[in-house]
Formats: C-alpha cells, sequence, structure tokens
C-alpha cells in the first residue's frame, strides 16, 4: 500500500544484518537503564566514536500514575522496540498500553476515523513522513518539547519533510529510501556482457540513468527462462510513489508552487511512457499492477528479476539463501540519474507523534525521546533498519566494517548517501493519499494501454486540480 | 414480543443509515468533520463520475451472473446428489465445507490461486502442458471479473445445493415411478415434475443468496480491491476507496446510498416472488 | 437391456462428474490446511514446489503464544475468545428475539404487517459497506456520552450481530410456526395456557428444527463477519479472529503460513457447530416450504 511498508521486516528472515555483522554488543554490565538514577536528558550526542554507550534519554523526569496509550505499528521486526518500553516504565514511573497495533495502512485508517469521531484517545501515535499532512489539525506540535540541542543529531533531511507551516510534527524512529538492487550473477557474465556490447553499443554496467535501466530490462527479459527484466509495486500509493520518483529524476514536478498539478509535462508523459513501454514489452510481471512491496521483492528474491528499484529494509532478508535464491547474488548501488540529471530517492521516515487530544504530553513527549534515543535507535538499527541520528550511522557504519561480506558496509555508505543527497518525501499535503488514489488507476490504465499517456495524465491532472480547488488550495 | 427486534433493528441499521443519508447531503469529511449542508452536489458529482457509472454496471452484472451461476451450480449439484445412493450424506456433509470458510480467507485463498506467478491455476496448468507463460487472471478486466466470480459460486452455491437437495428429497417417489410408466425421460421428469415442485425451495434459495450477495465485498477487496485501473470496481470496493481512503465521507454516504438501493431493490425482486406463495 | 446398461453408463458417467466437481470444490480447504504446514518459501516458488520437502506445525505456534521470527506472538486466545463469546451470545439473543416476533408475525393479524415484515427483510439487505462507517459515528457519540461503551467492546459487535441475524430468523421461525396447525394452540388456550406458556409449551418445542437452523446461519455469520468488526474492533478487548487474521499481513509481507493455520483453527468451531446442528439444518432450512 505504500511507502510506509517501508521497512522490510525482514520478516521471515529476521536473521538480520546482525548476524553477518556480529557487532560486539554494548558492553552488558555497562550502566544500563538508569532505573534509579535518572541520567541527564542526553545533550544530542554529537557522531562518536563507537564504543563509548550509545545514550538513552526521556527518563529525566518521573511521571507516576500516568498512563500513556499508545497506537503503535506491529508485526516482525517492528515489535522489538517496544520490549524497551519498560525500562523506560520503570524509570519513570509511568505506564504505557499499546492500545492498537497493525500496519501502517491500517493505522492511517484507524487515525483519520478516529479523529474525525473523536474516538482517537491516544497519546502516542505511530506517524510517518507520507501520512502525517493529513493529521496536522489534531497533532500537537513538538518543538517545544524538543530543544534543537536535542534535534541537532536527527538527519536533518528528515526533519525537514517533517515540518509544515513552521511547526515540527514528528520525530523520527527510522528511515528507507529506494535503491537499485541488481543480479551480479547477470552482469558479470561474459556472455551477456558481450551480447550486451554489441547489441547496444556500450558496455555493460549496472545502471547509472534510467536509460539504460529500461536498456539492461530489455536486454534481460528472456535470457533465462522466466527472467525478467525489472518490476515496480504496480498499484495503490506504490505505483504513484514509483512514478513520482523517476519523474523528479526527469525534472518534473508533481505539483507546482502554487499547489497546481504538473505532472502532466513532457517529463511526466515520458515517464509514464517509460512504464508504458515496460509493460507492453512484457519486461516486467503481466500482474505488476496487482503487485504491491512483497509481491514484487518475492520475485526479485526467487531469481525472477535481473534488475529493480527497492528498499533497503528488505537486505536481510535478500541476504539469507534460506528464503532467496539471491541471496549473495545482488548488489545495490544508488538511484540512476533521470533526463533532468537528477537522482531521486523515494524516502519516507517512521515517525511519533502526539495528538492534540492527549492529556499527558509532556510523558508523551519523554517516551518519544526514549524511544527515539541513540541507545534505542541503535538497537533497532542492529536489526536493519537505517537510523536517522548521525551518531547511529556512525556506529553501525563501523560495526559493518567488521563484517565479512563488504556489501554490508557498502550499503550503509549508499543508505548514507542517499538520504543527505536525493532524499525526497510525497508533498507534504493533507491530500497525497487521496491523489495517488486518482493517480495510480490512471498509470495502471496507461501501462495496460486502455488510455494514451498524455491523456491519462491530463485526465488525472484535471481531477486532481478540482480535488486541490474544493480543499481551498487555490482560494489565497 | 415484536418490539425487542424492531428495537434492535431500528438502532443499528435504520438509524445509522437515516444518519448516513443526512451526511451525503454534506460536505462532511473525515478531516473536516463537519456537517455543511451542500444540496445534491455529493448525488451530483456521482452522477457525473464515470468510475462509479461503470462500478454501479459492474456490479448489477455482477450480482445477476453470480447468483445464477451458484444457483445453476447448486441446483445440478442437488440433482445429482439425489440421485446417489451410495455416500450421499458424505457428499453432503463435503458440500457444507465452503460455508464455514471466512470471506475474508475465501479472498485471501483464490488471490493466492489465480496469482499470475506462482498461483494455483497458472502452475497447474503449465505442469499439465496446456500452458507456455503465463495468464494475468486478475489484470485483465473479463478473466478479473471471472476469476472473483469463481470465488463467490464456490462460496455460494453449497447453500444453494443443500436447500434443493431436501426439496427433491421430499418429492414422493411415487410420481417417478408413474413417470416412468408412462415411459418419461430423465429431462422430462425433471421439467415436469422436480422442477415444479421445487418452486418454494427455489425461491428461498435465491432469497438466502441474494442476502448473502454483499458478502462479496470482503472478497473483491481483497482478490483486486477493485483495480487494476478500475477495471473490476464493485460499488462495494469503491464506497470505501471515496469515503475512507480519499476521506469523503458525505460523497461515500451518498454512494452507499445508491448501493443500498441497488442491493434492496435486488432482494426486494426476489422476496415479491416469495411473499406471493405465503398465505398472508 | 441395452438402453438400460447405456443409463448405467452415464449414470456412472454422471456420478464421477458429482465426485469431481466436489474434490475441485474441496481444494481451497485442503489447500489451506496444506499451506498451513508447508514451508511459506516454498508456497511461493517458482517454479512451484509440489510435493513438499518437509511438513511442519511451526505456523501454528504463534496462535497459542510463541512467537516466531516471521510474526510476533498474536494473541489468538483472546481473539477466539471475543469471537466465541460474541458468535454465541449474538446468536443466542437473535434467536430468541427472531422467534418471538417469527411468532407474532405467524399467529397474529395486524396492520400494516406485509410492510413491516418486508421492510425488516430488506434490513437485512443492506451491504456492511453502507452501514460500518455510520454505525462507527454512531456508536463513538454514545461511547463518549454515556457510559455505555460501544466501540472495541464486545457489547457493541454483539448488538451489531443480533441485529444483522434477527431478519434471517423471523423468516425462517414464521414459516414454521405457519406450519403448526393454530388449533393446537387454541385447544392448549382451553385448557387454561397463557398466551406465554402457549408459546413456549406448545409451539416452541415442534420448532425446535427451525431453531437449530436459523443458529446454524446467525453463527455462522457473526463467527466470519469482517467488515463491520474490522471497524469497530481496537484490540484485544474486542478484536474477533476473522479481523485477527491481518495480524499476519506485515508491512511488506503476508505470514501466508500463519494465516492458513489461524484460519485453519478457526474453522473448527465452525465445523462442530454445524456438525451438532446439521441434522436439523435442512429440516429447518426448508420446513415452511413443504406443504
Amino acid at each position: 500500500m505504500s511507502k510506509h511498508r517501508l521497512f522490510a521486516p525482514l520478516v521471515v528472515a529476521g536473521v538480520i544484518l546482525a548476524a553477518c555483522a556480529a557487532p560486539p554488543a554494548p558492553a552488558p554490565q555497562a550502566p544500563q537503564q538508569p532505573a534509579a538514577e535518572p541520567t541527564q536528558a542526553a545533550p544530542a550526542a554529537p557522531a562518536q566514536p563507537a564504543g563509548d554507550e550509545p545514550k538513552v534519554a526521556g527518563v529525566d523526569r518521573r511521571f507516576d500514575g500516568v498512563t500513556l496509550r499508545a497506537a503503535f505499528i506491529g508485526g516482525g521486526q517492528y515489535e522489538k522496540m517496544y520490549e524497551s518500553i519498560k525500562d523506560w516504565e520503570a524509570a519513570t514511573g509511568a505506564k504505557v498500553e499499546i492500545v492498537y497495533k497493525g500496519d501502517g495502512f491500517e493505522i492511517d485508517k484507524k487515525l483519520k476515523t478516529d479523529f474525525a469521531a473523536g474516538t482517537g484517545d491516544y497519546d502516542v501515535v505511530w506517524d510517518h513522513t507520507s501520512f502525517f499532512s493529513q493529521y496536522i489539525p489534531f497533532l500537537e506540535p513538538l518543538e517545544k518539547y524538543f530543544t534543537p540541542e536535542e534535534l541537532k543529531d536527527f538527519s536533518q533531511a528528515i526533519l525537514k519533510s517533517a515540518t509544515r507551516d513552521g511547526h515540527l510534527w514528528l520525530i523520527p524512529r527510522h528511515a528507507d529510501i529506494s535503491v537499485v538492487h541488481y543480479r551480479t550473477d547477470l552482469y558479470n557474465n561474459e556472455q551477456y556482457k558481450a551480447e550486451f556490447k554489441a547489441k547496444y553499443g556500450y558496455d555493460l554496467a549496472p545502471p547509472e540513468t534510467w536509460k539504460q535501466f529500461f536498456d539492461h530490462a530489455e536486454f534481460f527479459t528472456g535470457k533465462e527462462p522466466g527472467l525478467f527484466g525489472t518490476n515496480f509495486a504496480g498499484k495503490e500509493e506504490a505505483l504513484s510513489g514509483r512514478f513520482y520518483e523517476i519523474l523528479v529524476a526527469n525534472g518534473g514536478k508533481m505539483l507546482d508552487e502554487n499547489f497546481k498539478p504538473a505532472f502532466n509535462s513532457e517529463a511526466g508523459v515520458k515517464t509514464a511512457q517509460f512504464f508504458r513501454e515496460l509493460y507492453a514489452r512484457k519486461l516486467v510481471p503481466a500482474d505488476m499492477t496487482s503487485l504491491l512491496w512483497d509481491g514484487v521483492a518475492n520475485n526479485f528474491c526467487q531469481g525472477n528479476i535481473a534488475v529493480h528499484n527497492e528498499w533497503f529494509g528488505w537486505y536481510s532478508y535478500f541476504q539469507d539463501p534460506k528464503n532467496c535464491k539471491v541471496a549473495g547474488k545482488f548488489d545495490l548501488i544508488r538511484q540512476p540519474v533521470g533526463e533532468g540529471g537528477i537522482r531521486s530517492g523515494w524516502a519516507g521516515a517512521h515517525a511519533f507523534s502526539i495528538p492534540a487530544s492527549s492529556k499527558n504530553k509532556e510523558a508523551a513527549a519523554a517516551l518519544i525521546k526514549f524511544l527515539t534515543s541513540e541507545k534505542i535507535m541503535y538497537e533497532e538499527a542492529k536489526l536493519g533498519f537505517l537510523p536517522v541520528r548521525d551518531s547511529v550511522w556512525a556506529r553501525i557504519i563501523a560495526d559493518a566494517a567488521k563484517s565479512d561480506n563488504p556489501l554490508d558496509k557498502k550499503r550503509l555508505e549508499i543508505a548514507q548517501t542517499a538520504i543527505a543527497n536525493d532524499f525526497f518525501a510525497p508533498p507534504l499535503i493533507a491530500e497525497w493519499i487521496p491523489l495517488t488514489n486518482i493517480l495510480t488507476p490512471k498509470l495502471q490504465a496507461i501501462m495496460l494501454g486502455d488510455i494514451d499517456a498524455k491523456q491519462g495524465l491530463d485526465e488525472a491532472a484535471a481531477e486532481v486540480e478540482k480535488m486541490l480547488a474544493e480543499a481551498g488550495y487555490y482560494n489565497k | 414480543m415484536l418490539a425487542p427486534s424492531l428495537a434492535i433493528i431500528a438502532f443499528v441499521v435504520v438509524f445509522p443509515l437515516v444518519y448516513s443519508f443526512y451526511l451525503s447531503f454534506t460536505s462532511y469529511t473525515l478531516l473536516k468533520p463537519v456537517a455543511n449542508w451542500n444540496n445534491f452536489a455529493n448525488y451530483q458529482r456521482l452522477l457525473q463520475d464515470p468510475i462509479f457509472g461503470q462500478a454501479f454496471v459492474n456490479t448489477l452484472l455482477f450480482m445477476f451472473v453470480t447468483v445464477n451461476a451458484a444457483f445453476l451450480l447448486g441446483l445440478f449439484l442437488s440433482q445429482a446428489i439425489a440421485r446417489t445412493i451410495r455416500g450421499q450424506s458424505v457428499l453432503r456433509t463435503l458440500l457444507m465445507v465452503p460455508m464455514m470458510f471466512a470471506p475474508v480467507m475465501v479472498g485471501f485463498q483464490f488471490r493466492w490461486f489465480f496469482n499470475d506467478q506462482v498461483g494455483l491455476v497458472n502452475n497447474v496448468l503449465t505442469s499439465l502442458g496446456l500452458l507456455n507463460g503465463s495468464i494475468p487472471w486478475l489484470v485483465d478486466r473479463w478473466l478479473a471479473m471471472f476469476s472473483i466470480g469463481v470465488a463467490m459460486v464456490w462460496m455460494n452455491a453449497p447453500v444453494v445445493a443443500i436447500i434443493l437437495l431436501a426439496g427433491t428429497l421430499s418429492i414422493s417417489p411415487e410420481l417417478y415411478e408413474a413417470a416412468d410408466v408412462d415411459g418419461a425421460n430423465s429431462w422430462q421428469k425433471f421439467r415436469s415434475i422436480t422442477y415444479p415442485l421445487l418452486g418454494p425451495f427455489i425461491t428461498i434459495a435465491l432469497t438466502i443468496l441474494s442476502l448473502d450477495v454483499a458478502r462479496g465485498y470482503d472478497i473483491v477487496s481483497i482478490m483486486t480491491g477493485g483495480g487494476p485501473a478500475h477495471r473490476t470496481e464493485l460499488l462495494w470496493t469503491y464506497v470505501p476507496r471515496v469515503a475512507i481512503q480519499e476521506s469523503k465521507f458525505g460523497l461515500g454516504a451518498a454512494m452507499s446510498f445508491v448501493t443500498v438501493i441497488v442491493t434492496v431493490a435486488f432482494t426486494l425482486y426476489l422476496f415479491r416472488q416469495l411473499l406471493k406463495s405465503r398465505i398472508l | 437391456m441395452r438402453r438400460s446398461s447405456r443409463r448405467r453408463l452415464s449414470s456412472a458417467l454422471l456420478d464421477l462428474l458429482v465426485w469431481l466437481i466436489l474434490i475441485a470444490m474441496l481444494v481451497p480447504a485442503f489447500w489451506l490446511v496444506f499451506t498451513s504446514v508447508r514451508n511459506p518459501v516454498e508456497v511461493n516458488a517458482k517454479p512451484p514446489v509440489w510435493i513438499p520437502r518437509e511438513l511442519t506445525l511451526e505456523g501454528f505456534k504463534p496462535l497459542f503464544g510463541q512467537a516466531t521470527e516471521a510474526t510476533g506472538a498474536i494473541p489468538f486466545d483472546r481473539y477466539f475468545l471475543n469471537s466465541i463469546v460474541v458468535a454465541l451470545v449474538s446468536t443466542a439473543i437473535a434467536v430468541a428475539l427472531g422467534t418471538m416476533a417469527g411468532y407474532v408475525f405467524a399467529r397474529y393479524r395486524f396492520r400494516g404487517k406485509n410492510t413491516l415484515f418486508l421492510g425488516i427483510m430488506l434490513s437485512r439487505a443492506v451491504p456492511g459497506i453502507a452501514l460500518s462507517l455510520p454505525l462507527f459515528l454512531l456508536f463513538a457519540r454514545i461511547s463518549q456520552a454515556g457510559p455505555v461503551k460501544l466501540i472495541d467492546t464486545q457489547l457493541g459487535l454483539i448488538i451489531v450481530y443480533v441485529a444483522v441475524n434477527v431478519p434471517f430468523t423471523i423468516w425462517l421461525m414464521d414459516g414454521f410456526f405457519r406450519e403448526i396447525p393454530a388449533e393446537l394452540s387454541e385447544a392448549a388456550q382451553l385448557d387454561g395456557c397463557t398466551e406465554w406458556q402457549t408459546f413456549t409449551l406448545i409451539n416452541l418445542p415442534l420448532a425446535l428444527p427451525g431453531l437449530a437452523a436459523s443458529a446454524i446461519f446467525a453463527f455462522l455469520a457473526a463467527w466470519n463477519e469482517f467488515q463491520i468488526a474490522g471497524v469497530l474492533t481496537r484490540t484485544v478487548n474486542s478484536k474477533t479472529a476473522p479481523v485477527g487474521l491481518f495480524d499476519f499481513t506485515g508491512q511488506f509481507t503476508i505470514d501466508w503460513r500463519g494465516m492458513a493455520a489461524m484460519a485453519t483453527v478457526m474453522m473448527i468451531p465452525a465445523i462442530a457447530f454445524v456438525f451438532v446442528v446439521q441434522r436439523n439444518l435442512v429440516r429447518g432450512l426448508t420446513f415452511g416450504a413443504v406443504k
């Protein structure tokens, strides 16, 4: 359903980076949870040399008798973090009740209906950079609870995409960003290299541009039984997001500065045509329009895809030979450049917010400080999630350097570069999801050949404009 | 003795319907939950919405085809089972299995069966050498409707079969013996004895079918969610898409009203038949 | 002679066809159980793996409180208990209310009776999508205003399921009571029975098969209902098993095996319940139609 399914919960695999990297776990005897003696809130740690203890935060005040109600994302690797909550409870005397758990898409529906009906008596909720704009009327601005000092360590690109109307609405927990995955056994095959050179006139190497990406997809399709060139998640927000990503790379925009739809530009048509051609020439599986993240990843995992755009979060799942035929046979490369000379990485961050209706905002803020503290984030990063604090990046890269598999470290470096340079979140408007609801079916129709690319995008643009007009975007 | 039933139906069905009827004339959205009266704007809008029109037609077509197909399959099974002497009770028990499936699970199960890459149907066809490549069951418009229809029929045919089986068994054997004496063949016997006498049972079966047809929502929403490109959009999938995902609740309420009218009219039609056979 | 042997052949072919169709109809059930004991990697493998290399009960672990790598522990016991309570209680109430109402329809004449009967039946035809959200908004208001909580409680679901199942019960029971000669009731009243006694002592016992049939339908409808429960429930306080199935859909993946395992276990009470009352099902469903 969307990028909020960001982190590939490595679900089945679970083994995760930690298994390969096996970082010497932070010495267990070290002062762990300051249960009895509350420490000072961590004065935002600048990237520290690994070896120091990662800091906790949000445990310097007692909240005896307070019970916080939380709605969190659930399932697989997401759950591990919640085990640490008992330490926070011990340190502060507060209680945390997780009253709702679901995947991001479910929580989104719940939050919307709960906020509307006034039944959302939560104190801390899951949030996401792609979703929070919808909830703003019901959220508490967070800048008054977090000092600039506390926020310094967080990735600034992400904080920027968490800010709207001058207020900070969420505190990131971890991030994900797209990256191209390709099969090394195919790309390093000498025979294929020669054939490719003969046919396309340049060397076969991991794609630097989307044009090359297309050539590779075309070249590899059918090279081996059941092999497709590539695939994309082909429905719901996922498809609109993938379109958006390449649109930006091609120099296009989703909306202009006046919030008028701009995706039916020349760059937009080119991008839509890219998807149409992939589909029409059968370079992607025919049922791509019904694939979401799990389906796309499974196709790659089974070795049926040569090169594709994927989230970092799947890494340890793909690397586990118990699950995947491609284990040990793939590599990553930063997003290709589009015709606009831009590398764009669709990205998002899972995060926490405080509803305006909460009666325990101070305690809620303290819990968020704890959950996004260096220590907890480091623990979570060891599961394979991409952290959102510079200090934690430093730690996990140092850890990965000790791994036998050079890709363990390389992937983190790519991720850090990508997050620093290519990171872009969808437009911060409440109507982003409704917008994708209009755009995605049109893109599907274009891919399936039901409608011409230009006409399809024009129709979608007209509908989007109408929707945004009704929402009052053009009144000022 | 009637009051409690009426009260609870009023509370759970009538009251919310009236409320959503009211909201259907307002600009209520989930993100701005304020009921500003906007006359018939929502209704005007849905009349102009080509996707709504398509969903409307799809829904009628889908209900018509699946109800009939489930009925015919059920009728066939009931007649065939009624003839068998050995193993009849085993057959009848097996027949009830689909009734215990949660519709949600039916959706998941059939979505996987019809999966293009790893689904059972394509795998079987490929293994039998009947298929080279794969059939995109859930992508092509008619194939997708067909696949959803198969799931619906699978879930609904057994109820029909069980009711009609009971009906058939209740027909006096003497009637058939008399027909045998006259030299009637099986088809003639079915046409002139079984079918007319099954009349009331058929009405019951069709009524149950029509009451349950909206349960198809669980199946469709999981198998295709109305996609791709609105190809399998039904009113049941389109309403929540508008009302929750796009959070246009007022518009969604207007649409759901049309849905209610369609479904109720469909049931009413079948029900009329039933009322005729009642002595009032 | 020749004719009868041809008949026998065609009849054997027909039997074969029926068995084939039935077996085909059982494939989804079989596949569900099969999936629940297979290695999930094989289920989605391409080319397909027809013969599993190993069978395992691993998929059932999360249901019984053991977290696996794929899924955290699922509070299945709570979901299951919620389902049982909600389905049984709502069935009992729906059958009780519907039987009383059906009796009224069968025995008494009053103005607007047919319209009312029709109206009640049509209320059953209102699709869940039209109902779930307004119902949620109303229940939310009630929960905020007063002491009665209808959101995320078993009570809220029970009320809804009773309302959904009452019409069908009324319909069936009306047919049943109609078939019981009114003379019986008249005789009982002459003997000094009150109206209530006539209903409970004379008519009700004769209508038992109808009760059983109504109960099966009400139970299965409540047991498997997803749409309204999906909106009204939140937590283990009220979440029922069909909603709980979605615990297996992760952010990116579906733990298909775990889900199949849970669906398999979910069918057990349904089968047990149907098995207990099934002998009455056919008779109950069709009694009113037999003249």
